[in-house]
């Protein structure tokens, strides 16, 4: 099956750059190929294990506090304490 | 003998009988990560004055107080376990600078038993691959032969152990990440069951199947460290809420009566002769020493790698959406506009096997294709499940290799993804299912270990390491390799 690289790339807000267009068109054409062999199953996948259930934990206030500036000490761009990105409005 | 050379039940003990310092042993691991380090490649971080300065507390700490078995003890940890205060970039450009200002469930674990955190250890990018050549910053080589890759992708989690330049470390295992380079390195190495460590602070790959885990120059090392991180929290909504046992105390090396079930299906086409002699000479050992072998089947064995790569990289894909430049990590320099900033990130900030998987779960959940992809690969799980419950009907743990051949070489699968992707034949299953594992080191083939891996039932963690004490006491334990 031939995969159209570009418009997964557009989809997950990655851009391959043209001299790298077929190398990863063949990777991902033959991982394709690979992962594409499944038998002919059909049926609900909802996948429960009801011998090992989740427990939902209580709907309480979180306990965890961290200070507004370590949180904030990871930004690549800041001011004013806030995180600066390009302006997304005209 | 250095101390760095010791196993951790026998530092433990040493430690508590005041025959060493913890700072004497954090010094000579230490030591030794500088003397081997740059040929081996473990560390993406060395935390020395750190790791000086607890050693020091805990020593200090010890003369009016009872400590933690592991107290003192140096651990390696791989680096995409969240700790704070202590860069974890999951060897990515993306997160390059990233520091985090929490500590994952698992470090407060480690942190309340006092242990020694000598440093942060190489894998492939955000986990993905099987020889942590994917590392953005470094190539790991294995202690036992340098020019073979530790595999991955915890690679730098098992070659410190294995070189002795930590003397246990965590990992985390989706595909195989634990358990693969276990076997190439000759130590053992623990996937838990999922659920039994909570996942709160491991930076997300495949949610469903992500698992921290211990690795040890032995099976007493590795349950004494699984006793220490596994438990409820609330912090994960995955996290099982049971009680454990003390698994280091109760390990029993007796197999009489242990049913033993061998799937044809891990001793076929794909994996090395070699390696399937290997260990089913030390199934056969064990059935001399009053194990009983039982034939099962595993026939959807055959799609699992397919079935995993689908629902690991589309649950990739969502996950690792979050890296876009804005909160923290890499930022590319020039842009235009808030998507261009986005591309050029991503496109800057991701090595080629993260965009490849990016971009296959990107596939294989998008419109049209997601029936015949995602959803089939999920029913092929249910039926990898059933099948692993009808086993555990008349077998007590499963046996198979850890991996289809012993460590390859550097570079040899770098240009091909779907070859590297076999090396992981053996382990997917048991992360599709949910179920705990174990890789034990089981004899050398051309000087190199091989690993035999027990798959248990849920839970089923202590049977799991009492039959890899078993097969220790039949190979002896491991000692930091000659680098």
């Amino acid at each position: 099956m031939s995969i159209d690289v570009q418009h997964l790339a557009k989809l997950a807000r990655l851009r391959i750059e043209d001299d790298q267009l077929a190398k990863f068109e063949k990777d991902m054409e033959s991982i394709v190929a690979m992962v594409e062999q499944l038998p002919d199953v059909s049926g609900d996948a909802s996948g429960l294990d009801p011998e090992h259930p989740m427990k939902l934990r209580a709907d309480v206030e979180s306990t965890v506090k961290m200070q507004r500036s370590e949180l904030l000490a990871n930004a690549p761009k800041m001011q004013a304490g806030c995180v600066v990105v390009p302006k997304t409005v005209e | 003998m250095e101390l760095y050379e010791y196993s951790a039940h026998e530092l433990s003990e040493m430690l508590k009988a005041k025959k060493c310092s913890s700072e004497e042993l954090t010094k000579s691991v230490l030591d030794r990560a500088k003397a081997t380090d740059d040929k081996v490649g473990a560390y993406l971080t060395i935390c020395e004055d750190k790791a000086l300065e607890k050693a020091r507390a805990v020593d200090e700490k010890r003369k009016s107080e009872d400590l933690h078995p592991l107290a003192g003890i140096p651990i390696g940890i791989k680096d995409n376990i969240s700790t704070k205060g202590i860069l974890t970039t999951c060897a990515s450009k993306m997160l390059y600078n990233y520091v985090p200002p929490f500590d994952a469930f698992v470090m407060n674990k480690v942190n309340a038993a006092d242990m020694v955190i000598t440093g942060k250890l190489n894998m492939d990018e955000f986990a993905m691959g099987s020889s942590t050549e994917n590392s953005h910053f470094k190539k790991t080589h294995n202690p036992h032969n340098l020019d073979c890759v530790p595999g991955g992708s915890s690679g730098g989690s098992a070659a410190a152990v294995a070189a002795g330049s930590a003397v246990i470390s965590l990992g985390s295992d989706t595909g195989g990440s634990i358990r693969m380079p276990a076997s190439y390195c000759g130590v053992v190495g623990l996937k838990p069951t999922y659920g039994a460590v909570s996942r709160y602070g491991l930076v997300a790959f495949a949610s469903s199947l992500d698992q921290i885990g211990p690795f040890g120059r032995n099976v007493t090392d590795t349950a004494m460290l699984f006793g220490t991180i596994c438990g409820h929290d609330n912090m994960d909504a995955t996290s099982a809420d049971r009680e454990y046992p003390d698994f280091s105390s109760l390990l029993n090396a007796d197999v009489k009566g242990l049913k033993i079930g061998i799937p044809a299906e891990y001793f076929g086409e794909g994996v090395d002769n070699s390696v399937k002699e290997a260990v089913m000479n030390a199934v056969k050992e064990l059935e001399k020493n009053g194990a009983e072998i039982v034939n099962i089947s595993l026939p959807s064995t055959k799609y699992a790698l397919n079935a995993y790569y689908i629902i690991s990289s589309a649950e990739a894909s969502s996950n690792l959406a979050r890296f876009d430049g804005v909160k923290y990590g890499y930022r590319a320099e020039n842009y235009t506009d808030l998507i261009d900033m986005y591309e050029k990130t991503r496109s800057e900030g991701f090595g080629d096997e993260v965009k490849r998987r990016i971009m296959l779960g990107t596939f294989v959940l998008s419109s049209g294709f997601f029936d015949a992809y995602y959803k089939k690969a999920k029913l092929v799980a249910l039926d990898i499940i059933k099948e692993f419950n009808a086993a555990f009907e008349k077998c007590d743990v499963i046996a198979t290799p850890a991996t289809p051949g012993t460590a390859f070489r550097l570079g040899e699968n770098i240009g091909d993804p779907t070859k590297m992707y076999a090396a992981d034949i053996c382990t997917v299953t048991v992360n599709i299912a949910g179920l705990p594992a174990i890789s034990v080191p089981c004899g050398m083939l051309n000087n190199m270990p091989v690993g035999l891996q027990f798959i248990g039932k849920k839970f089923s963690e202590q049977t799991l390491l009492n039959s890899a004490y078993a097969v220790e006491k039949l190979f002896g334990e491991a000692k930091p390799a000659n680098v």
